[in-house]
């Protein structure tokens, strides 16, 4: 009864500091904003463009391929400049539109447009297949004008115009993707990378730097205020526990809801989510207990703080993912309850992961908070006598 | 000011006996026994680090003894939680949050001795009125002048009438008007039948307040007794307070080698003596100081009083 007293004493206060509030709920939805935004192009892919005299028929697969979403179009005046910036990775993929394309197209000849991308290099495959799929769709114009031409009236042209106009008209066979069976190791793009991986690291950076209002706390003389008081120490220990499990659950239950609401994020199985959002809760509560038994000074707290959740938050893969670094890394990483959290999440945004499929993360996340809790349980005991 | 009957010696609310506690391998207080009778208002003087706050920090449950024990109103602090509702502790620093309105910490320490609704209510009310707070209740303490937290840090203290109230110098930093009222609260309280039990390194303030006066220097209680007892050690004593520039120390030197001086110690640019008839040796005195160089400002002859009591049983003035 008396730790939840010091619960909503502690939670008045954190809602009476505006500066508290903005890195609890504003920092971290910006931060979601922005990377979100800028991760979104992992999966676009810039295309050189060189023609050498294509004609109309060139100019509408270029538009074509500036329409695609996921090509990034650039005109190089030759092919030596477009095979140089290949090489040179400032673009994926090459095409080359050859000169008198739109003749030999009209005298029904067949046309060679030349892509050019390494076998080796998967990123340029991908590219160059993007690119594939669009000349394709122009090629099946191209086709279709043809066939009326040839078996029924009106010249290339003419027919060419009306193919055009007819093809978005005649029933598309809509192409989803779905991941099945996936094993992906990272996130999915966008809001679905920034969201998850910014509750992760915001939790509990923003759980180190408020182990600052236990140091206050202390200073003020009101630990040993309620000490005098008919109330036990562990009592006053759980009350500080709960404020902490709370303030960490409720930005982390914010960040969920405005990744969904607002950026359309899908955080997978709810109860999975469910589980790890209270198991990454007690992480970051527990966190904060800790922080604010071991360091001396508020300001500590508040600026040591911070600075450890972000290198544990690079090292845990929050800032990017730890299956582009080596093992090494990755092993180090695991020392860290944030690549848990994080391989938790995309386990259950990626692989369509299930409650069972993190329990082995939600036990060591939940290792990792009863630990931190231990210390700073025995570190206070001392403190508050 | 001794009101203490007879009885009240013999069933007394809080009895210490011979607590010892070490920090270390310093020992911050040396077998120190003292009790306080129902509606008693105790003094411990002493200088800063004499070991006054170590001694109600025990009282409070805060620290555990070393050895020795205290009962309160018949049970043991140690063992007994519970009885901690019998004391009322108001710290030495201001202990209040400093972004919540004085309601709110009111409420807050209530709850944790366990009042609730109305009762909470009503507690609150009594402890604003009795300290003045009452109009600036939904304030934020932080908005609060130094006396103002002085007297909310005591109302706190008071939530849950308690039967022993325990205040550790509450009157250092305020501004006279508030030490005045903090005072006069104190008596009141006294007389309101709870005990007071309170720390201060102010003479005027133990010999205005307390009921008795125990003092204490480097952990251990050297004399206790009411205001009049105490002096009594002294007999016709006087005391000389000579203020001075120059070389104290070697006045104070100076002064001792006079017949009829019986101790001589510097503080706050005085030399401070006592001597068997103070009329009678201040020549001697004022001689004395010429001879060093010294030049007087201000001299001074009074009765006897607990400073002169102090400086007679520890041969030190009072530090600041």
């Amino acid at each position: 009864m008396s730790a939840l007293t010091i619960l909503s004493v502690g939670l008045r206060r954190i809602m009476r500091d505006r500066t508290a509030l903005f890195f609890m709920i504003v920092l971290p939805i910006a931060v979601i904003l922005i990377i979100g935004a800028t991760v979104r192009g992992f999966s676009t892919f810039r295309v050189g463009v060189v023609n050498e005299g294509a004609g109309p028929s060139g100019t509408q697969l270029v538009s074509a391929m500036q329409r695609a979403p996921d090509l990034d179009v650039r005109m190089y005046p030759t092919a030596t400049a477009a095979a140089t910036a290949v090489a040179r990775s400032e673009i994926s993929t090459a095409v080359i539109l050859p000169a008198n394309m739109d003749s030999d197209l009209r005298d029904g000849k067949t046309v060679a447009v030349a892509v050019m991308a390494e076998p080796a290099n998967s990123t340029q495959q991908a590219a160059a297949q993007e690119v594939e799929s669009v000349v394709t769709d122009v090629g099946g114009r191209v086709q279709a004008a043809l066939f009326t031409r040839i078996h029924v009236t009106g010249s290339y042209q003419q027919n060419l115009v009306r193919a055009t106009e007819i093809q978005p008209k005649v029933a598309q066979v809509d192409v989803q993707q779905a991941r099945v069976d996936s094993h992906s190791n990272t996130l999915p793009e966008g809001f679905s990378y920034s969201a998850p991986t910014m509750l992760v690291l915001f939790v509990f950076l923003n759980a180190l730097a408020g182990g600052a209002t236990i140091i206050e706390t202390r200073r003020l003389g009101m630990y040993e205020r309620m000490a005098t008081t008919p109330i036990h120490t562990r009592t006053i220990i759980a009350g500080e526990a709960l404020t902490y499990f709370c303030v960490a659950l409720v930005q982390a239950v914010l960040i969920v809801l405005v990744a969904a609401l607002i950026f359309g994020v899908s955080w997978g199985s709810p109860l999975a989510a469910i589980a790890l959002v209270l198991a990454w809760a007690m992480v970051g509560g527990a966190a904060g207990m800790l922080s604010g038994s071991l360091f001396r000074t508020p300001e500590q707290a508040s600026s040591i703080g911070p600075a450890i959740g972000i290198a544990l938050a690079m090292l845990g893969g929050c800032m990017w993912p730890l299956s582009i670094v080596s093992q090494t890394m990755r092993d180090i990483g695991h020392a860290t309850p944030q690549a848990w959290a994080v391989d938790a999440w995309t386990d259950l945004l990626s692989r369509g992961g299930t409650i069972v499929s993190i329990l082995p993360q939600l036990a060591v996340l939940v290792t990792f908070a009863v630990g931190f809790l231990a210390i700073a349980t025995s570190r206070m005991r001392r403190l508050l006598r | 000011m001794a009101h203490e009957p007879a009885a009240a010696r013999s069933d007394p609310l809080l009895r210490c006996n011979s607590l010892v506690k070490w920090f270390g391998d310093r020992v911050a207080v040396d077998d120190v026994s003292f009790g306080l009778a129902r509606g008693e208002i105790y003094g411990l003087l002493g200088p800063n680090g004499a070991g006054k706050t170590t001694t109600i920090k025990m009282v409070c449950g805060l620290l555990q003894p070393d050895s020795g024990s205290i009962m309160l109103d018949g049970r043991s602090t140690k063992e007994d939680l519970a009885a901690r509702s019998l004391v009322g502790y108001v710290p030495q620093d201001v202990a209040l949050y400093p972004d919540l309105t004085a309601s709110e910490n009111l409420s807050f320490l209530g709850r944790l001795y366990r009042l609730s609704g109305g009762l909470l209510e009503e507690r609150i009310k009594e402890a604003l009125e009795l300290t003045d707070l009452t109009e600036r209740r939904h304030d934020r303490v932080d908005s609060y002048s130094g006396g103002m937290k002085r007297r909310l840090n005591i109302a706190a203290g008071l939530l849950h009438h308690p039967k022993l109230l325990v205040l550790d110098e509450p009157t250092v930093g305020v501004d006279p008007q508030s030490r005045h009222a903090i005072l006069e609260r104190v008596r009141s309280f006294g007389i309101g039948g709870v005990s007071v039990l309170y720390t201060t390194h102010y003479m005027e303030e133990a010999e205005r307040v307390c009921d008795r006066v125990g003092i204490i220097d480097h952990g251990r209680l050297i004399a206790e007794g009411t205001r009049r007892e105490l002096v009594a050690h002294l007999g016709e004593r006087d005391r000389i307070d000579l203020a001075a520039t120059g070389d104290l120390q070697r006045v104070a030197a100076e002064c001792r080698a006079i017949q009829g001086v019986v101790e001589a110690a510097v503080a706050d640019d005085s030399v401070h003596l006592i001597a068997d008839d103070g009329r009678h040796v201040l020549p001697a005195v004022l001689e004395a100081a010429n001879r060093t160089g010294a030049s007087v400002n201000s001299v001074e002859v009074k009765e006897a009083d607990l400073e002169a009591v102090f400086l007679h049983l520890t041969g030190t003035a009072l530090r600041e």
